[in-house]
């Protein structure tokens, strides 16, 4: 696709939306027509994330397919592309191997073309394995788990001594919270009540080697950030009417909020739904996807 | 050398508004607390944090601001991996100032004394490195470090400053060495507080005979080149100094250059193992072969075998 008409689909996709900066309490609920088009972008995104490893056999699709609805409401309803860094939205996929997602979801809304979805993995791509602030709509260079809330914090902190208007969201998984970086971040974004930053943690109950469970449970994650004094939020993290309402919440909360958006790993795509698998096979995906 | 830090950081706070300091709960130690007192909206203790640290920098950093981390160095070390990751690889502009570095910390021991540091830096993409002789240097280079952009480590030690350029005259540049004194038969080249001994020991080589010139390199990354391999050529034999470990530090860094430039002899005068405690710097110093009769053995050693 040639970049004029990209731009052309963004103004289109983008038309209802502003670039304005957010007031707090403006958000509007959201509507029947934004749960439609965001649900028909999560839907394509999905389909293209489970067609993404017919390219690329080392992308984690099951990691991605639990944050399609999350990284699409948020790109979609919250991202903002003001030109003023402290009048802009921020949106931070701390849990960078869920990259895919947020790629599929980008082509979606013309950062790219879709065709560089399907490059990804060869040495010439732009798309990385993990994303890289080179990559157009990425806002942080991530991969190495425990990072994105401490660098939100750092641009959340900015925006307030700017007195900007911007917000920060930093989506993690519920795994990435056994890093201690994050409750180095957590902590400290209470200090200084960095109440224009908003955490989603997806648990999908699932970590690298296996179920949460059995390896750290998360049962009581809700309690250590409430006990910190996060204000905690849960929704279905598929629903996107859930998340669109948590996040509204979360943007008129005196607090930083942190949403526990419930999640399934590898949701959509039968082969690896809820267990830890990331990937199936190119033959298997190919059958699924033409089934 | 941290009351040097302190007070250059006010000049700059004074003169550069989107300066912020940050540190991780020893701004009393490390003499950032001055920067408190004088401008305490732009001052941000994170707590005993430093991964949180690093990456609250980061952020501060994308937003335009110039957040400078004051912090030991060896706790700095516990945020490599944030380095590399989030200031590296966005190649953000947040300087690192690393206080207690080398034996500086001759009370603290093992634990405190930083000997990995240069080593760990200079390998990581878009890091420079930075070290200033004693205050003099410091006052000299301060604020071109903080102006320049992108990541920069720059490194510190603790009290002990012994004079080393007070008498000499020259603009810091990052990426330039810096004679200290001229000689003929060897080099010895190095940086921070060994440089005393070294210049030391160039005034006793001189009545055996030997004439030795002294380099403060300043800039181990980028590195003087030039400088490097004009001393090689003139005088033949290199004797680095270094109050480091010789795997990977400046010793290593100075024999990269030489090894494709003009292959001359190198004897690495440095540590290989970890500190331990005692009464103060100089003591270390002496005990760990940083002397300046350690340095005049060496240099008859590559002269006369």
């Amino acid at each position: 696709m040639r970049l004029e008409m990209l731009i052309n689909k963004r103004i289109l996709l983008f038309s209802g939306v502003s670039n304005a900066p957010m007031e707090r309490s403006d958000a509007k609920p959201i509507s029947i027509e934004e749960i439609s088009s965001i649900s028909q972008i999560a839907l394509r995104a999905r389909k293209n994330v489970i067609k993404m490893q017919l390219y690329d056999q080392s992308i984690h699709a099951g990691s991605a397919l639990s944050s399609i609805e999350v990284l699409a409401t948020l790109l979609f309803r919250y991202r903002n592309d003001c030109n003023e860094l402290v009048n802009r939205n921020w949106i931070i996929l701390s849990k960078g191997h869920a990259a895919p997602a947020l790629y599929a979801i980008l082509a979606e809304l013309a950062y790219f073309s879709e065709e560089e979805l399907w490059k990804i993995g060869s040495v010439n791509a732009i798309l990385q394995g993990h994303p890289e602030t080179f990559i157009p709509g990425v806002d942080m260079s991530t991969g190495s788990l425990g990072q994105g809330l401490s660098f939100g914090a750092g641009i959340a902190a900015s925006i307030k001594m700017m007195n900007g208007m911007g917000r920060v969201f930093v989506v993690m998984g519920d795994g990435e919270t056994d890093e201690g970086q994050v409750w180095e971040a957590a902590t400290h974004v209470v200090t200084r009540n960095l109440n224009n930053l908003t955490v989603i943690i997806e648990v999908n109950g699932i970590q690298l080697d296996g179920r949460t469970d059995e390896i750290k449970p998360k049962t009581r994650l809700g309690k250590v950030w409430e006990a910190i004094g996060w204000n905690v939020i849960e929704c279905d993290g598929h629903d996107v009417a859930q998340i669109s309402k948590a996040i509204d919440r979360a943007l008129d909360s005196q607090n930083p909020t942190v949403i526990l958006a419930r999640t399934v790993r590898g949701k959509g795509f039968e082969p690896i739904e809820n267990t830890k698998k990331q990937r199936v096979s190119p033959d298997i995906a190919r059958k699924f996807i033409d089934a | 050398m941290r009351e040097a830090l302190g007070k250059g950081l006010l000049e700059i706070g004074a003169k550069y508004n989107d300066v912020m300091i940050l540190t991780a709960d020893v701004g009393d130690s490390t003499r950032a607390s001055y920067f408190r007192e004088r401008y305490p909206d732009r001052y941000f203790n994170v707590g005993i944090s430093e991964q949180d640290l690093v990456g609250f920098a980061s952020g501060m950093a994308t937003m335009g601001l110039k957040p400078l981390i004051v912090n030991f160095g060896m706790f700095l070390l516990r945020a490599w991996e944030q380095i590399r990751n989030t200031v590296c690889r966005m190649n953000l502009n947040v300087k690192l100032i690393a206080t207690h570095t080398g034996f500086s910390d001759s009370g603290d021991g093992s634990s405190h004394q930083v000997l990995e540091d240069i080593a760990l830096m200079r390998v990581l993409p878009n890091m420079r490195v930075v070290i200033p002789a004693d205050s003099y240097d410091i006052n000299r280079s301060l604020e071109k470090v903080v102006t320049s952009k992108g990541p920069l480590y720059y490194r510190i030690g603790r009290d002990y400053s012994p004079p080393i350029t007070r008498d000499i005259d020259y603009e810091f540049e990052i990426g330039k060495a810096q004679v200290l004194t001229d000689g003929d038969d060897l080099t010895f080249i190095g940086a921070g507080v060994p440089l005393f001994d070294a210049l030391q020991a160039a005034r006793d080589l001189k009545r055996l005979g030997i004439s030795a010139a002294v380099v403060n390199l300043l800039s181990i990354k980028p590195i003087d080149e030039n400088l490097i391999e004009k001393y090689a050529r003139k005088t033949g034999r290199i004797i680095t100094v270094e109050e480091h470990n010789v795997y990977g530090g400046i010793g290593s860094a100075v024999a990269e250059v030489v090894i494709s430039k003009y292959p001359v002899r190198i004897k690495m005068v440095g540590t290989n193992g970890f500190g331990r405690t005692a009464k103060n710097h100089r003591e270390l110093l002496d005990h760990f072969g940083l002397s300046k009769t350690a340095l005049v053995n060496s240099a008859k050693e590559i002269v006369f075998v």
